[in-house]
């Protein structure tokens, strides 16, 4: 292999993939990154089994080949290189890069050893805009569960029925939900991916491209630019969401989302670090206004914030990352919050918008 | 012509069995609506008194259920049909709905 290219056309290109690379041991293959050159294009793959990134960049292409470089030193290797015209000339499972008049040679593996990722062949592809899509995911994914014990809690639920487009994630303490539309949609898909996956697809996405979902039985493929994102879905069934959304309350309040954000944050500093860790803020709702008298060791602070106010009153704890988390989504200025009482969970929408919605357990004190 | 004459015999064949799936059917419609007769005899049996005998006793046992599972909840177990009976951690959406509904 021996192409031509820019080191910031290389950089880009690692950069894409690299979060693909297991940040846990592995296979020792799979901690590479595989440069394959052909057609003019040099393409870059990473996995680790469950997701897999590739992406290409146009090149100037003197011999074909590929190569697979340890991703870690490889990366590193590109961040310090000198912005110059780089020349990558490979020899067996070894490169040497050229730039300015100075080479640095890196062992690689033998690209026969890094696993093949297989296409998802679909003549029919879901096409949706990415800004639609990047939205979606910011509205929802930090309900996702971090913990791995149970994995259909650790993706999101992605739900396309012609034209409707549904994203759901819980860690069963909360639940975030969003809807769209994707006029002309006739296709159908249904699964749980990975939040990893989403997290990489929100990173990579550009507002003003197109993004192309391609998909079989248990895996999906993103594609956008010249970046294709592939991950297994999540096995197992999402359990069944809408029982867990109150169709009722006993109080509702609108509420500014800017200043109650403020207000939990500078709250939230009086509890981060007490010794349950559980971050909590209490709060009061009466008269139309909602009162938070929080005090610790540390100290103590007392705020009121005006509010429109239906129902009866009621004293609530939250953890205040379920507070803010949501109030930095929520695009409208005033926000909806539905509650019944200090134990039920606190339905929150934004104003004159049906297609969100989040709900969060308090704490029980 | 041997060839029509075979298919018919296989249509005759055919409306043959139909014929005798009818029947058994038949019987057991008969079968059914003896049942069916019988039982509404013993439901007229039942006196008011039992039914409501019956009723309060079924909503004792429910609430007496509701109450267990709400203790288990409380003290610190899930309910719910994800995790049932495993440690719970801070709250549960599930198992508050589930409590919620019944």
């Amino acid at each position: 292999m021996e192409i031509l290219c820019s080191r910031e056309d290389f950089l880009t290109g690692v950069n894409t993939v690299q979060r693909a690379v297991p940040t846990k041991n592995t296979l020792p293959i799979l901690q590479g990154i595989k440069l394959k050159a052909s057609d003019n294009k040099l393409w870059f793959e990473a996995t680790d089994l469950e997701l897999s990134i590739r992406c290409y960049l146009p090149v100037t292409i003197h011999g074909e080949g590929e190569v697979v470089l340890p991703a870690k030193l490889f990366s590193e290797i590109v961040r310090k290189l000198p912005d110059s015209d780089l020349k990558i000339v490979s020899d067996d499972h070894n490169v040497n890069i050229y730039y300015n008049n100075s080479n640095f040679a890196v062992n690689g593996f033998d690209p026969e050893e890094f696993p093949e990722i297989a296409e998802i062949t679909s003549e029919d592809p879901i096409v949706l805009p990415s800004a639609l899509f990047k939205d979606m995911i910011k509205q929802t994914i930090f309900a996702c569960a971090v913990d791995e014990s149970r994995p259909v809690f650790t993706g999101l639920l992605l739900h396309i029925d012609k034209e409707n487009i549904l994203l759901i994630a819980t860690d069963t303490h909360r639940l975030a939900f969003t809807s769209s539309v994707i006029p002309g949609n006739e296709k159908e898909f249904k699964g749980i991916i990975p939040a990893k996956t989403m997290n990489e697809i929100y990173r990579l996405l550009d507002d003003e491209e197109v993004l192309t979902i391609k998909y079989n039985k248990s895996r999906v493929i993103f594609e956008f630019g010249s970046v294709q994102i592939l991950t297994r879905l999540i096995e197992g069934q999402f359990p069944n969401y809408k029982q867990v959304i109150p169709q009722s309350c006993n109080t509702k309040i609108l509420v500014d989302g800017k200043k109650f954000l403020d207000t939990v944050e500078r709250a939230s500093l009086l509890s981060r670090d007490n010794y349950l860790k559980t971050n909590t803020v209490r709060f009061s709702v009466e008269n139309s206004a909602i009162i938070i008298n929080q005090h610790s060791e540390m100290g103590k602070i007392s705020e009121q914030i005006e509010i429109e106010q239906e129902g009866e009153d009621f004293t609530i704890s939250f953890n205040a990352k379920y507070i803010t988390d949501v109030l930095k989504v929520i695009n409208t200025e005033q926000v909806i919050m539905e509650a019944s009482g200090s134990y039920s969970p606190v339905v929150f929408r934004p104003v004159s918008d049906d297609s969100y919605l989040y709900l969060a357990l308090p704490l029980r004190n | 012509m041997g060839q029509l004459y075979q298919a018919i015999s296989e249509v005759e064949e055919n409306i043959a069995k139909l014929l005798n799936e009818v029947r058994s059917l038949k019987q057991y419609v008969e079968y059914l609506e003896e049942e069916n007769v019988k039982l509404k005899r013993q439901l007229c049996a039942v006196s008011e008194a039992d039914t409501a005998r019956v009723q309060k006793n079924a909503a004792r046992i429910q609430k007496e259920a509701q109450e267990n599972l709400e203790k288990l909840y409380n003290e610190g177990f899930h309910v719910c049909h994800i995790y049932f009976g495993e440690p719970l951690e801070g709250s549960c959406l599930f198992c508050n709905a589930f409590l919620r509904k019944d």
